[in-house]
């Protein structure tokens, strides 16, 4: 960044003596834009020395996927999406016949038990459980009076949504692949931890009179932020940072905009 | 042979480290390696909580007003316990042991019927108030000559059936003091208070209800019996031709008859029903609904609420009339205090009448269907299959159960029927948390009963 070529020295007017030869008498002042001496690069030194670097929505050691940084003045507009919030979607894998101590597999086993009665059915059925009663929790913790005629206009619409603190809150979730002992679900979530997805996965196969352990964790969506936008580990280079910055700002703009006001 | 035998004492200390459980002279606790921690994972003995051909069970979920006795649970009314203080409310299903799979509930006026398709002898039970032997006669264990006010928990109801161990009961449903009870081969049995002769019986006059041992058994229609309502004050019996009779109390023009007296005995409906095919009335209140096999709905009876609106001005209509609704192909109805309700083909639901009709608290009354929008019910994008597959209707509350088993009520809440787990009114249809798919349920003035199957 330091190197990139930066902008030009301001200039400004100064009276300067006219180049005459030595001739005694009168010597006229010349007016003439010289850059300001203070911009040199030599006296200001390299343009960047830190850059503001702010992390959105936690990403837990585990878990992969979307994770939105801010740069500079972009942390503003961090703190802005945050009060925003916008759900996230996770892809979560699980596996069922053994519980752990930290839900994941790679933890100390607690417990195996057997799957084969589970079917896509039952599991089908114990996740529409889990979307109607955290549909409920959405609608309690929004903070609206549910006597009034702007809740019901708001519940028809779907629009509550919790706008303050609140317990995490799965707005969908649906079964993406079902093979046993695997399967894979879709998460749309709001205030969540991945540790409370792996903890709903353990739930899961405690519903299912089993045990499920979750396998992976990855985020897809972070608001507006897919994974497209996204930018891997080889695309780490200031070109690609920089074209990526662009191409959201519109996003980011309009979605700011709609929510907020 | 000094190398020799250093070599088979190394030997020998490896080989313990391997085995693993005799810690060799110079091995440290330390954390177990991967290979060590799967073979401990892979022997590891395997639970089986439940076998691969595992039934879903099936269950009753009760809630609402408990010291009438209707919920059946005897430690809401008197604690077994002394400590502990009698429930009023039970503001959230809870589970009522059976020993039956019930089949049919339906709640009255402050109690209960519980059936079930056994051929056992027992075969309906029933709690709650009983001042008019609606529940037959409870035989009291103090006094054997005097009988039980309110029953407490599911008491067996001695039916006099002829063939007791062939004959099965398809459908219950109570009124306000009545009850009636289908069989599949011998006609309709009926108990209760018959002031208004809603039993089908003769009025007998200062006839005392209470203690009764009488249950009368209605068999002549024109064909067999398939569905019994029962509303306040009055019944209603819809045969296999698609024929329907009334009898009881006529003051709002409820029986249908074209006259607004009493009817002993069950009488068939004609108007604008004679000739057609009806698949199902219902009635709780003082209004009744039918729907025929075309999708079309006729009212009849009290229409204070606008309920009948549609097609005339006078508050009592005697007689059958066609209510002409452009809201689709009609497949359920269901009629409550002062408000109706309508399933149609599509999995629509239309309210009208007076009260918390669903649609805010800005929508009090209206005499045309208005339609509660599907995403009230958990329809959305992300979920497009969800439909509302039937309604029942209570006094002043309404319920809709969808075709993935979820409870949605709204309406009233009385005493805390509508089992959401607050006091308050619920201006939109709202979630029952129920631990289980709902299959169906059944609504009073002041409580809910519902068939549940476990999930697994």
């Amino acid at each position: 960044l330091n190197v990139a070529p930066g902008r030009p020295p301001r200039q400004h007017v100064r009276f300067l003596p006219a180049p005459d030869g030595g001739d005694g008498g009168a010597t006229g002042l010349v007016a003439a834009r010289v850059p300001v001496l203070a911009d040199h690069p030599l006296v200001r030194g390299p343009r960047f020395r830190r850059l503001k670097i702010g992390a959105g929505h936690r990403l837990d050691v585990k878990a992969s996927g979307v994770f939105v940084l801010g740069i500079g003045r972009g942390n503003k507009l961090l703190t802005d999406l945050y009060n925003c919030h916008l759900t996230k979607v996770y892809t979560v894998g699980g596996l069922f016949g053994k519980a752990t101590d930290d839900f994941s597999d790679t933890g100390k086993l607690v417990e195996k038990t057997t799957f084969d009665h589970i079917t896509r059915e039952k599991l089908e059925r114990i996740l529409a459980v889990i979307h109607g009663t955290n549909r409920k929790a959405l609608l309690m913790h929004s903070n609206i009076d549910m006597k009034t005629q702007e809740a019901y206009e708001l519940a028809v619409k779907g629009l509550i949504r919790p706008m303050g603190k609140s317990p995490p809150i799965i707005t969908a979730i649906r079964c993406l692949q079902f093979m046993l002992p695997e399967f894979q679900l879709e998460i749309h979530c709001l205030h969540e931890t991945q540790q409370y997805l792996r903890k709903i996965v353990h739930e899961i196969g405690l519903e299912l009179k089993s045990s499920a352990v979750c396998t992976q964790v990855r985020r897809i969506r972070d608001g507006v932020f897919t994974l497209d936008d996204a930018l891997l580990r080889t695309q780490w280079n200031l070109q690609s940072i920089q074209s990526a910055i662009w191409d959201c700002q519109l996003k980011v703009k309009r979605e700011l905009e709609k929510t907020l006001g | 042979r000094g190398a020799a035998a250093m070599a088979v004492a190394l030997r020998g200390t490896r080989r313990a480290a391997a085995l693993g459980f005799c810690r060799g002279l110079a091995e440290a606790a330390g954390p177990r390696s991967t290979r060590q921690l799967r073979e401990a994972e892979e022997a590891a003995p395997v639970f089986q909580y439940v076998g691969k051909a595992a039934k879903r069970k099936d269950r009753v979920f009760v809630w609402g007003f408990c010291y009438s006795g209707a919920l059946g649970v005897p430690s809401f009314v008197k604690p077994d316990v002394g400590w502990k203080k009698p429930r009023r409310i039970q503001p959230t299903p809870y589970r009522l042991e059976t020993e039956e799979k019930i089949s049919s509930a339906a709640c009255g006026y402050g109690f209960t019927l519980l059936s079930s398709t056994t051929t056992d002898i027992t075969k309906v039970w029933g709690m709650g108030l009983n001042k008019d032997s609606q529940l037959g006669f409870q035989r009291s264990r103090r006094d054997r000559t005097k009988g039980y006010e309110y029953v407490l928990e599911p008491s067996p109801i001695p039916l006099p059936l002829e063939k007791p161990q062939h004959t099965r009961v398809l459908q219950v449903s109570c009124g306000r003091a009545h009850s009636l009870i289908l069989t599949d081969s011998e006609g309709v049995f009926t108990m209760g208070n018959n002031s208004y002769g809603q039993c089908g019986r003769k009025v007998v006059e200062d006839e005392t209800y209470s203690e009764s041992h009488l249950i009368h058994q209605l068999k002549e229609f024109d064909s067999r019996v398939v569905q019994v309502v029962c509303g306040q004050d009055h019944s209603l019996f819809r045969t296999e031709k698609g024929a329907v009779y009334a009898c009881g109390w006529g003051a709002d023009g409820q029986t249908g008859l074209g006259h607004y007296d009493i009817t002993s005995v069950p009488t068939k409906l004609r108007g604008d029903i004679a000739g057609v095919n009806i698949i199902q009335v219902s009635s709780y209140g003082d209004c009744c609904l039918a729907v025929s096999d075309e999708g079309d709905v006729f009212g009849w009876g009290n229409s204070e609420y606008l309920q009948l609106a549609s097609v005339t001005e006078t508050t009592q209509v005697n007689v059958p009339r066609h209510l002409p609704f452009k809201i689709g192909k009609i497949k359920e109805a269901a009629c409550g205090g002062t408000g109706n309700v309508v399933l149609t083909e599509e999995g629509n639901v239309f309210v009208w009448g007076y009260g918390i009709l669903g649609k805010g608290p800005n929508l009090i009354e209206t005499a045309v269907p208005e339609m509660i929008p599907p995403s009230l019910f958990g329809w959305s994008d992300f979920n497009p299959e969800i439909r509302v597959a039937h309604v029942r209707c209570g006094l002043s509350q309404f319920a809709a159960l969808t075709n993935r088993g979820e409870l949605f009520v709204w309406g009233k809440n009385l005493r805390g029927c509508l089992g959401t787990g607050r006091m308050e009114d619920q201006y939109f249809p709202w979630r029952v948390t129920v631990p289980g798919e709902v299959v169906d349920v059944a609504c009073g003035v002041d409580h809910m009963v519902s068939m549940v199957k476990s999930f697994t």
